[in-house]
């Protein structure tokens, strides 16, 4: 076994067998549960046509996700640092890129059992299943890069800042803010910094997308755009984690301290 | 064609909404205005549901054409949906319907036909009628083709039996494989 | 001690010299400095360098943390690194790792410059930092297979389970690593540093929240691997006893500088001599300051209640006081007096005005202003 997979299962074990991964999922599943109550018991909530439901419900699922990833990757190098555990890890025959696509691939399990938390939650609210299928493609399709972004570039600000914490913080500011159009939705677009938001915002990539396959009854084919979009920031991100996880080159430069 | 009229001019009101004030008084005139010497065709989809509900996608036609013997510029086509059941009539805003709402052509040559298909969402219950309308620059009013009238059947939109035990239960799961968890741990640590 | 170091080096890496490339063959070692415990008894040859560092400077937040550093390390040979808190101990073993650029300086490890070498030489390398970064929900043996992977070789559980027995976890537990007591984590650490055979051991604070019991069996381990296996060992403690008790060399690092390396014996004066005093509670017999006697000890000062002793290397102190109870001595109390390492150490770090000397000029100042072993 390569040691990126040895990583990555570790971190998956650590998710499923841990009671700290297994009370993320459980808040996550909470979250997700809070909302199908709500419109089963709102109602305003429950005039919403079921399309609407599933497509709201897999925007909250990327939203869950991308934060879960966003935590697994400030801890993957903050967190690590602060318990010790970097240095011996990076003092390892392990190549840097072996270890930031370990972690990656950790945070892709996560994301994976987010996904299947959210199936159930997804038939549920989408009545007959008429948009289920296209939900599920959309989260996968443009759900699994929007959070592996996330975790990676989480990753990239843990390794550049000095504390986790620090670290957490910005991450959390920096996904509220990126995630805001899961609740402007198309007010966003009414001015021209917002469609310059819009245009550029990976979770407005994956929105739209999912909006248009969900609500909208559109093909995958016509969501080119918002898939090169989402695929574009991934690459970015992993290449930052790369980047700030390499190993120094100038004086001054260091991520164990 | 007469019935067809009131129902244009009601599409029209319908769906340009801010542009329906700058089409009628652009060019105050004496002279009514013109009518598009557009032809209008409209079919449903074969494959569409016999009979559809809450929730279904429709697919509908259009074929416009220019029977003149002179080129039309500037064509804009629009989609309408009425509810036509008695007491309910109403014309509905497309936001959830339909992503497509409008196209324009630049120009039809004298013969020339255009194709575009509609396709419709269908949000609410009722009896509804599809209007796809035409005018050009110089004839805004409107030549128009209807479909038949179809029923859209009720559905519950999100059924408290199928949400409830999703949403009570997969917390319940974890919550309690975490206390397993726990307790295995606990049990390990008295060993 | 040499003599059977060397064929045990040859026989753990008889690749050596290849592997280690010049360094193996150019050791930048003054002879002052190498002592003793560098070369082999009558070969001149020099056990190969695993680890060597010269002249490091280091700036860390802008600010210089390492000024001039020099510390070599020999397969098979124990090398205590010491020094005040923030001399840089630390900071000198992550730029040992590569993992901090040096101003200026060169670092070999292994003969390589690990800023360039390839990530496999790190598997020849074993870490036990002052951290323990165990991952916490694992069991020990699953964790020890985890990172045999990580190190690119593979073990099985038998092999986990023997790696735990050798460093005082037998049998494996089956607890997650979170519920482990200080001294099984720091157990845990070390077996963790070994999972590859490592040919270098790089140990930070090892022994801490290692019970005696504990703290005995980790040095014996780190003992044992050195002569049998020839691994070296970098220890980097504030404990000198078991710098004293394990280490063949040490470097001492004030405020950034190595100001003592060499062979602990030559350093801190003739090595293994250790002085007591003596309180007497009435006369000697009268043969007992007889010569001839056949204790390993001299007296060196003689009071009338009181007589200082000087013991031989490798004298036990508690067989010669016994034995010379049962001579007859009066003894009701017998004091070390403060020399050897200690008296070395303090001497060196004493807080005061910074003279960066020569390395050698400062060893032998510092050998000579401990005083009671000169």
């Amino acid at each position: 076994m390569s040691p990126a997979l040895a990583i990555a299962r570790r971190e998956g074990g650590e998710l499923l067998c841990s009671p700290r991964g297994l009370a993320w999922l459980l808040a996550a599943a909470g979250v997700l549960s809070g909302f199908a109550l709500l419109l089963v018991g709102s109602t305003e909530l429950g005039l919403l046509d079921n399309a609407q439901v599933v497509y709201d419900m897999a925007g909250l699922t990327i939203a869950l996700g991308a934060l879960l990833a966003l935590v697994s990757g400030v801890d993957a190098v903050a967190g690590e640092r602060e318990r010790g555990a970097l240095l011996p890890l990076l003092a390892t025959a392990s190549p840097r890129r072996s270890i930031v696509l370990g972690r990656l691939g950790g945070q892709a399990l996560a994301w994976s059992a987010m996904l299947a938390i959210s199936a159930p939650y997804l038939w549920a609210v989408g009545s007959t299943g008429q948009n289920l299928g296209a939900a599920l493609l959309g989260l996968l399709l443009f759900g699994t890069p929007v959070a592996l972004a996330a975790g990676a570039a989480a990753m990239a600000l843990g390794a550049r800042l000095r504390s986790a914490r620090a670290a957490l913080l910005a991450s959390l500011i920096a996904l509220l803010l990126v995630a805001s159009p899961l609740l402007l939705g198309p007010s966003l677009r009414q001015s021209a910094i917002g469609q310059g938001f819009d245009a550029v915002n990976p979770f407005s990539g994956a929105t739209n997308a999912l909006d248009a396959m969900v609500i909208d009854g559109q093909g995958l084919a016509a969501q080119g755009w918002h898939l090169a979009l989402v695929l574009a920031w991934w690459g970015l991100a992993y290449a930052a984690a790369l980047r700030a996880l390499r190993p120094p080159r100038r004086p001054g430069e260091e991520i164990v301290a | 064609m007469k019935a067809s009229v009131p129902l244009a001019v009601l599409a029209l009101l319908a769906t340009l909404g801010p542009a329906v004030p700058r089409l009628a008084w652009a060019a105050p005139s004496a002279a009514p205005p013109a009518s598009a010497p557009l032809k209008v065709g409209l079919a449903p989809d074969p494959a569409n549901p016999a009979a559809p509900r809450m929730g279904d996608r429709m697919s509908f036609h259009t074929t416009l054409r220019n029977p003149a013997s002179a080129p039309v510029g500037g064509v804009m086509a629009w989609l309408t949906i009425l509810r036509v059941d008695a007491g309910h009539e109403e014309a509905i805003d497309l936001e959830d319907w339909s992503a497509n709402k409008a196209l324009t052509i630049p120009a039809m040559a004298p013969g020339g036909e255009a194709r575009s298909d509609w396709t419709l969402r269908l949000i609410s219950p009722g009896t509804y009628r599809v209007l796809v309308s035409a005018a050009t620059r110089a004839a805004p009013v409107p030549a128009v083709g209807a479909s038949e009238t179809f029923a859209v059947a009720p559905k519950p939109v999100v059924e408290s039996r199928r949400v409830l035990p999703v949403a009570l239960g997969l917390p319940l799961a974890l919550g309690g494989l975490l206390a397993l968890r726990l307790t295995m741990a606990k049990g390990d640590d008295d060993a | 001690m040499m003599q059977d170091r060397i064929p045990a080096a040859a026989a753990f890496a008889p690749d050596a010299v290849a592997r280690t490339g010049p360094a193996a063959t150019k050791d930048p070692r003054p002879p002052s400095s190498a002592g003793p415990g560098k070369q082999a008894a009558g070969t001149g040859i020099l056990p190969p360098l695993l680890l060597a560092i010269e002249g490091l400077r280091v700036r860390r937040a802008a600010r210089p943390v390492l000024r001039d550093v020099r510390l070599h390390v020999a397969r098979g040979e124990v090398c205590g690194l010491l020094g005040p808190n923030g001399a840089g101990k630390t900071t000198t073993i992550l730029a040992a790792l590569g993992l901090l650029v040096p101003e200026t300086g060169r670092v070999r490890l292994f003969g390589e410059d690990p800023l360039t070498a390839p990530d496999a030489l790190r598997a020849r390398l074993g870490l036990v930092p002052e951290g323990d970064g165990l991952t916490e929900w694992m069991t020990a043996g699953d964790y020890l297979q985890h990172w045999a992977l990580l190190q690119g070789r593979p073990l099985g559980p038998e092999e986990a389970a023997a790696l735990l027995d050798e460093v005082g976890l037998a049998p494996p537990p089956r607890l997650p690593a979170a519920r482990f007591s200080q001294g099984m984590r720091r157990r845990l650490a070390v077996a963790r540093a070994l999972v590859a055979s490592p040919e270098l051991l790089i140990l930070d604070e090892p022994t801490n929240g290692l019970d005696p019991r504990g703290r005995r069996q980790l040095l014996e381990l780190l003992r044992g691997l050195a002569r049998r296996r020839g691994v070296g060992v970098l220890l980097c403690t504030h404990l000198l006893e078991d710098v004293a008790r394990i280490c063949d060399t040490i470097a001492v690092l004030v405020e950034g500088r190595t100001v003592a390396e060499g062979a602990l014996g030559e350093l801190v004066g003739r090595a293994g001599s250790q002085r007591f005093r003596l309180r007497l509670d009435g006369p000697l017999p009268a043969e007992a300051l007889a010569r001839g006697s056949p204790l390993p000890m001299r007296v060196v000062h003689q009071a009338a209640d009181e007589i200082a002793v000087e013991l031989e290397p490798g004298a036990t102190p508690a067989t010669v006081w016994r034995t010379l109870l049962f001579s007859g001595w009066p003894i009701c109390e017998a004091r070390a007096e403060g020399g050897g390492l200690e008296a070395f150490y303090l001497a060196l770090t004493e807080p005061g005005p910074v003279h960066p000397p020569q390395p050698a000029e400062a060893a032998s100042q510092a050998a000579n202003d401990a005083g009671p072993v000169s």
